[in-house]
């Protein structure tokens, strides 16, 4: 028992950045827009959130500030991709290589130099029998992934700025001919999308590794972007495709470290697992042509009014 | 004074040239600014980077043999993106053609004769082709974005190098370290010019693209392929099967992929290790559209990305600029291209200053 | 200064050589340029940062009669060639290749430049002017083990290993069998995590070892995550590897594993600087000084620092080997009898794990 509830926590920190990543991109690719550069945002707000917090010590600004970089980051991604209607997944690329570039530029003077991990949320008291702490026991980042699968999902189904959103995604042509601006609110889900890829990165050095790395992301982005496809663009799917590939990165170890049936797996099929999943998931959706599970319709295409 | 965009009634043909150029020039300018501003010798860099590997005979070497994977899978993204196939998976393929290439020398160790490296490319390619094959098949059968399919295989691709050399392959004289035994004599790729390091592959690459190219400009399939991409509605009526463009782009997009990848192991690698992958898939999508999309134009694009690798460690060595310093320079060069795409469509319009309406 | 030249000095005698050869091929260099190639960034924390620190030592301790140039993150294959090839033609006379993976690259270039002195490290092909160089990293181990032999109150400990390749099969090893000489009941159980630098899936790896009842932890990755875990997690201790990484976990460190291939370095450059290099084959450790021990952490007591300070001692003036028999495996068959010692090849081909390792996946 005692040992399931260290697995759970160790799980929710694996599952929370790739969760608040994969939740930028989904709302990015709700509106129609495919970032690949999902991987390059969270470096970039991982050594922003390093360095911020290894000056000030303050990890709420060190999050802002990751989410600000992260931000900066779409930005370029936005201006080549909808006021310039560049290829996007080239673009998105290009930003996965400048945003490993930049960010080991920025953290070369960081090197051996460690920060605090962030505090958990609620005081001691709170969570001094294990069950307890299973569900007290965290810092900020991880009720802040919760809030938002609930806030997400509110706003695409609940809203009429949602809908907007979706509309765009599906049908580029019609929302702008009813008169919204496409190009204005897919900025604005990119920004979002920046800014939560910002905090994901962030929450390497505040959450699980207290220290600079280059490249400390390790793929975590490109598990992000399969995510969103894994939960096909659903927030609460997200939620649950998180922690199940959370625990599937988990589980390997734990399996390794405490013997038994499942430590004889090779690793390297635990390591594709998450990926295989998703192929298969995107063949499961596609078999049942269940319209409403499927892509957002516009993915991936630039917006050219056809006035 | 405001400018705005207006649309072209064509492409325009001399921006599809020059924006490559002023990407490049570009590149160059803003580099130098901003390295120099954080305290580099940022002109140093540019020259480093950019014009010695030009000026030494003996770096012409390895711009080649760096840029002939980069233009052999090149060349097939560039002909899958005409047809609006987006194959961004090359990586993968190229990790399974150079896993099907070993497969073979590894069956055949030991043995002599002239039909091992045949084989082994054609293993490669199929093997390529083969791992193609599963994106075209869901994207025509099941209507699977081919872009998320084919990007999960690469990864799970890698884990299977990983698998193979660390247990069934592994070799049985290298102290434990995961990777294959070295091949034998007949599974080498031959260099070309004695006394270089220029293999096969290297003039395999250019042709590749001369064929390629005159096949995209001259011939039906050709035809095909750019009309599915720039007209769909009319390729349609044209009697183009959408499906079949699609099992043609990605096919064909594969098998360089796992051509260029039995190439990479039977040359340079001669056995297969854990750093075989490299991104050149990846890089080469960035080739394919600095190329335009024109095989010649890849053939170009896949010199200039060289350059900058192996300039990127001229500068490290001679000016001590950091290894983080190529890939900016690589991301400000695509970032610059990509923007510069917008000319071809359009062309800026001074306009008096009134209310205007928003640009594209 | 060709390298003919010198074999056939070193075959012939140097007083018959010198006259024949005229002063070109003992020359001395009035500097030495040397060329070092990582695998990964130099701000790594740990084995690539160790190497980047010899360097600086040799620039340190020779001041202008050296000038060194390094390449960072080269990927092993092809792109290392180009690199040794670039350092050789830049006028180079002495390039550190400093990781396993460049071994077949090194074969190939040095063969191209028979007049410039090549060393790779950890490797075992070595050439006409292809050194090899090693450290002994598990007379650390051993260190290491016995401190955690005795401080150990699970006697239970974790090891995080990158790939299972005999350098970290030996040192586990060794590990294992200084703790069971305090504490005969300590077991250790290895996770292979597949990857030289992931530090949240070397932290991962450290939570669920500590998770599944270890109190100390040692890795063989590049980074301290894993110490910070340890620290986090406020379990009996860990230790450095590769660099004293005792800024990151300050009471966590037991002690620390530190590479100091600095005098290795300067050793070779003086020597190619006086015209003596020859390719070696040099495997050194705490007595050369190419493996330091960190300083103790706080919480080691007394007793215990006595006691690693004799494996310490006896394995710098040569009365403890570590890899001296009985040695049993972990099936319980017997591979070393009782009083011999196993050779260096046999430790450089390590694939077995002694008794008190848990058989990894």
């Amino acid at each position: 028992m005692e040992l399931v509830l260290a697995i759970l926590i160790t799980v929710v920190g694996a599952s929370t950045p790739i969760l608040i990543a994969a939740l930028g991109e989904l709302v990015v690719e709700r509106s129609g827009v495919l970032n690949l550069g999902v991987e390059g945002m969270m470096l970039i707000g991982a050594i922003a959130g390093f360095v911020v917090q290894f000056h000030t010590g303050n990890p709420y600004l060190a999050l802002l500030c990751g989410a600000a970089a992260g931000m900066a980051a779409s930005l370029i991604f936005g201006f080549l991709t909808l006021s310039l209607s560049a290829n996007q997944t080239a673009t998105g690329l290009a930003l996965t290589i400048f945003g490993t570039g930049f960010s080991a530029l920025a953290g070369s003077s960081y090197s051996a130099r460690p920060v605090t991990l962030m505090q958990p949320l609620f005081p001691a008291e709170f969570y001094s029998s294990p069950i307890i702490r299973v569900i007290f026991g965290y810092s900020f980042p991880v009720y802040f992934s919760f809030v938002m699968v609930v806030a997400i999902w509110y706003f695409l189904h609940k809203t009429r700025a949602g809908l907007i959103l979706r509309a765009v995604g599906e049908n580029d042509q019609s929302a702008h001919s009813i008169g919204y601006s496409v190009i204005g609110v897919r900025y604005l889900a990119v920004m979002f999308g920046g800014a939560m890829a910002g905090i994901a990165g962030a929450c390497f050095p505040l959450l699980l590794t207290p220290q600079w790395a280059e490249r400390m992301t390790a793929g975590r982005g490109w598990i992000a972007v399969a995510l969103v496809v894994f939960a096909s663009w659903k927030p609460f799917r997200l939620l649950g495709g998180a922690y199940l590939f959370g625990l599937v990165m988990t589980m390997e170890l734990y399996a390794k470290a405490g013997g038994g049936p499942l430590s004889a797996v090779p690793s390297e099929l635990w390591a594709a697992l998450p990926y295989i999943a998703t192929v298969v998931v995107l063949v499961l959706i596609s078999i049942r042509r269940d319209a409403s599970t499927n892509a957002p319709a516009c993915l991936g295409k630039p917006f050219l009014p056809a006035n | 004074m405001q400018f705005r965009l207006e649309k072209r009634r064509e492409p325009s043909k001399a921006m599809i040239y020059i924006t490559p150029v002023v990407a490049v020039v570009l590149t160059m300018v803003v580099g130098a600014l901003i390295f120099s501003l954080i305290g580099y010798d940022g002109i140093g860099a540019v020259r480093e980077i950019f014009l010695t590997p030009l000026t030494n005979s003996y770096k012409w070497q390895d711009l080649g043999i760096k840029a002939a994977p980069l233009i052999i899978i090149g060349t097939g993204l560039s002909i899958a993106y005409r047809a609006n196939v987006w194959n961004i998976g090359a990586e993968g393929q190229y990790v399974i053609g150079g896993l099907a290439g070993t497969g073979i020398a590894l069956l055949t160790y030991g043995m002599t004769g002239w039909w091992i490296l045949p084989l082994m490319v054609l293993a490669g390619i199929l093997g390529g082709m083969a791992y193609a094959a599963i994106p075209a098949l869901l994207r025509t059968r099941l209507k699977v974005n081919e872009i998320l399919t084919s990007l999960m295989l690469t990864y799970a691709s890698v884990q299977l190098i990983y698998y193979l050399i660390r247990a069934p392959w592994k070799d049985p004289m290298g102290m434990g370290f995961p990777q294959t035994r070295l091949f034998s004599e007949a599974a080498r790729l031959p260099t070309i010019i004695p006394g270089t390091i220029v293999h096969l592959g290297v003039p395999i690459a250019i042709v590749v693209g001369i064929i390629a190219w005159f096949i995209m400009t001259r011939s039906v399939f050709g035809y095909r392929m750019r009309v599915v991409g720039a007209a769909p509605h009319a390729a349609r009526y044209g009697g183009f099967s959408e499906n079949k463009t699609i099992w043609l782009a990605m096919l064909v997009s594969g098998a360089l992929a796992g051509l260029a990848g039995v190439l990479e192991v039977a040359g340079p690698f001669q056995r297969m290790v854990p750093g075989f992958p490299t991104n050149y898939g990846f890089t080469a999508i960035i080739v394919a559209f600095l190329g335009r999309l024109n095989p010649l134009g890849v053939i170009v694009a896949g010199v200039v990305l060289a350059i900058t690798f192996v300039g990127g460690e001229v500068a490290q060595t001679t000016i001590g600029l950091p290894n983080a310093a190529t890939g900016i320079f690589q991301a400000m060069m695509l970032f610059f291209l990509l923007a510069g795409d917008i000319l071809i469509k359009y062309r800026l319009r001074r306009v008096a200053p009134q209310p205007s309406v928003g640009a594209a | 200064m060709t390298l003919s030249r010198r074999t056939f000095v070193k075959v012939g005698g140097a007083a018959l050589a010198l006259p024949l050869l005229g002063s070109r091929a003992f020359a001395q260099l009035e500097k030495v340029k040397i060329g070092f190639i990582y695998v990964g960034s130099i701000n790594d924390n740990g084995y690539n940062y160790a190497h980047n620190q010899g360097r600086l030592y040799v620039e340190e301790q020779l001041g202008d009669k050296v000038e060194t140039v390094f390449v960072e993150n080269v990927p092993e294959g092809p792109d290392c060639e180009r690199v040794l090839r670039e350092l050789a033609q830049q006028g180079c006379n002495l390039i550190f290749a400093t990781s396993f993976g460049f071994g077949d690259s090194v074969v190939k270039v040095a063969a191209q430049f028979p007049d410039i002195a090549f060393e790779h490290a950890t490797g075992y092909m070595n050439g006409p002017n292809i050194g090899l160089y090693n450290a002994r990293f598990y007379e650390g181990r051993a260190v290491c083990g016995t401190i955690a032999g005795h401080m150990s109150k699970t006697a239970k400990a974790g090891y995080i290993g990158s790939f299972p390749i005999p350098e970290v099969v030996m040192g586990i090893n060794s590990f294992v069998l200084a703790a069971r000489k305090v504490n005969p009941e300590f077991t250790i159980k290895p996770v292979y995590i597949s990857t030289w630098n992931d530090p949240a899936k070397e932290a991962d790896a450290a939570r669920a070892m500590i998770d599944q009842g270890i109190d100390i932890i040692a890795q063989h990755t590049d980074g301290p995550a894993a110490l910070q875990v340890a620290a986090e997690r406020g379990i009996v201790g860990g230790f450095g590897q590769g660099a004293d990484m005792s800024a990151f976990a300050p009471d966590t460190q037991l002690t620390a594993i530190i590479d100091h291939w600095g005098p290795h370095y300067l050793a070779s450059a003086e020597a190619v600087l006086a015209g003596t290099w020859t390719p070696g084959n040099t495997w050194e450790g705490l007595k050369e000084n190419v493996v330091q021990m960190g300083p103790y952490g706080e919480k080691v007591p007394e007793d215990v620092r006595a006691a690693a300070d004799a494996v310490k001692n006896g394995q710098i003036d040569g009365s403890f080997h570590i890899f001296t028999g009985p040695i049993k495996d972990n099936t319980g068959t017997e591979r070393v009898a009782a009083g011999v010692t196993m050779t260096d090849a046999e430790l450089l081909s390590m694939d077995w794990y002694v008794e008190g390792v848990e058989q990894p996946a």
